[in-house]
């Protein structure tokens, strides 16, 4: 893709990270915002439906929701409707545990809705051992469900040292199911951060990920593994990090960051109970300096223009500065690997 | 347009964005177009009616570049 029209600056987000609520019925080892109890203040019903309407005035394009569970929230489905109703495609991570077959024919109906269920293993055993007793089961119940339904889905996978191995059975599996896999990138945040050394993928699981995935064009990831993909699947995604440039996030008390693995008080870009979306995005001195953002010790690098410097939120996370370069890029893998 | 697709306004013309890649296509378009041109808010004739001989070559050349892509399909109109 061409970096020059992002460089100038969009009027608004592709799409949006909406972490609906932080209340979640599960206690996932890798939850990247420590999802369980409710946020303090969270954004009551009229907030959230003020701000689909923002979004949808700015263009944007797609909200991509997420907590917690968005399910758990009792107004979510109003809060779908009323983006359906303005043409804002939804794409909603659920750990599927409160879908069942009438929901998801509600769901069916507004043709404008995407579906990613988790699920952090091939089986029973590699799966709950992350997301906790029972998830395999109810996961596979609701993907099977979505299955039968015209609802664009897939397994979305965490790739964690625990599950590294499962990959190209989950993809078999998703495969027999009719839906697609999602791979994500695990990263640092929330519990993440406290399971991390435990859970992170090892250099050469990282290598070995990134050739399968080489292979396996049907497999999408996003752009969470820009700085792990090979040249031939660029054309599949982004090859920069997109954070203020052409995504963001807010969470579920109205604060914007980034993205979603930057939602701390140091990544503040605003509240939307003290300004309006567009100042936010127009105007927020965090998100200008991450669109200044350059990756000044990656520039001599051979892979810089596939990468760019990689994921500033690991960066982050693991070496405390966003512009250090991301620590698990290929080429450092392959270093770390041979040593 | 395709249903999965969508169209903005952007300072250098026109954002396309299809959520099944998802893919975005970048069309330097300028003023000459205005999102309601493919969503169906504007005439397409009244549109290209107003257009230079030159400005009509790079919208066709563009409609055909989307159409390659998948972003808008051909119908016939009569």
């Amino acid at each position: 893709m061409s970096n020059r029209f992002v460089d100038q600056g969009l009027r608004a987000p592709v799409n949006v990270t909406w972490e609906v609520t932080l209340l979640c019925n599960l206690r996932c080892r890798h939850c990247l915002s420590s999802s369980g109890v409710a946020a303090p203040h969270e954004l009551t019903t009229a907030e959230a439906l003020d701000l689909v309407e923002q979004f949808a005035k700015a263009g944007v394009f797609q909200i991509n929701f997420g907590g917690g569970e968005p399910f758990m929230r009792p107004d979510f489905l109003q809060i779908l409707d009323a983006c359906h109703e303005r043409g804002i495609m939804t794409c909603i991570s659920t750990n599927g545990t409160l879908l069942n077959r009438p929901m998801v024919e509600r769901l069916a109906k507004s043709r404008l809705v995407a579906i990613q269920v988790s699920m952090d293993g091939v089986d029973r055993k590699s799966c709950d051992l992350l997301r906790g007793d029972g998830t395999y089961e109810t996961a596979l119940r609701a993907v099977d469900i979505l299955a039968k339904s015209p609802i664009p889905t897939s397994i979305n996978t965490v790739l964690t040292a625990a599950n590294a191995a499962d990959i190209p059975e989950l993809h078999a599996l998703a495969r027999s199911l009719g839906v697609s896999l999602r791979v994500s990138r695990f990263r640092p945040s929330g519990r993440g951060a406290e399971n991390w050394e435990e859970l992170r993928p090892t250099p050469r699981q990282l290598l070995d990920f990134s050739n399968w995935l080489a292979e396996s064009g049907d497999v999408r990831t996003g752009d969470s593994f820009f700085s792990l993909t090979s040249q031939e699947r660029q054309g599949l995604g982004l090859n920069l990090c997109g954070a203020a440039k052409l995504t963001c996030c807010v969470g579920p008390e109205g604060n914007f960051f980034p993205c979603a693995f930057l939602q701390q008080e140091d990544f503040l870009a605003g509240s939307i109970r003290q300004q309006s979306f567009q100042q936010i995005w127009d105007e927020s001195p965090m998100y200008a300096s991450f669109r200044r953002l350059r990756i000044h010790s990656c520039e001599e690098c051979q892979r810089f223009d596939q990468c760019h410097g990689g994921c500033p939120a690991v960066a982050w996370h693991l070496k405390g500065r966003i512009d250090g370069g991301d620590p698990e890029c290929l080429e450092k893998c392959v270093t770390m690997a041979e040593a | 347009m395709h249903r999965a697709c969508r169209v903005r306004k952007e300072r250098f013309g026109l954002l396309f964005y299809d959520s099944r890649g998802p893919r975005l296509l970048f069309a330097e378009t300028g003023d000459l177009l205005e999102p309601g041109f493919f969503t169906g808010e504007l005439s397409v004739n009244g549109t290209l009616d107003k257009l230079t001989e030159a400005e009509q070559r790079k919208v066709t050349g563009l409609l055909s570049n989307l159409a390659k892509k998948g972003f808008i399909r051909e119908q016939q109109i009569c």
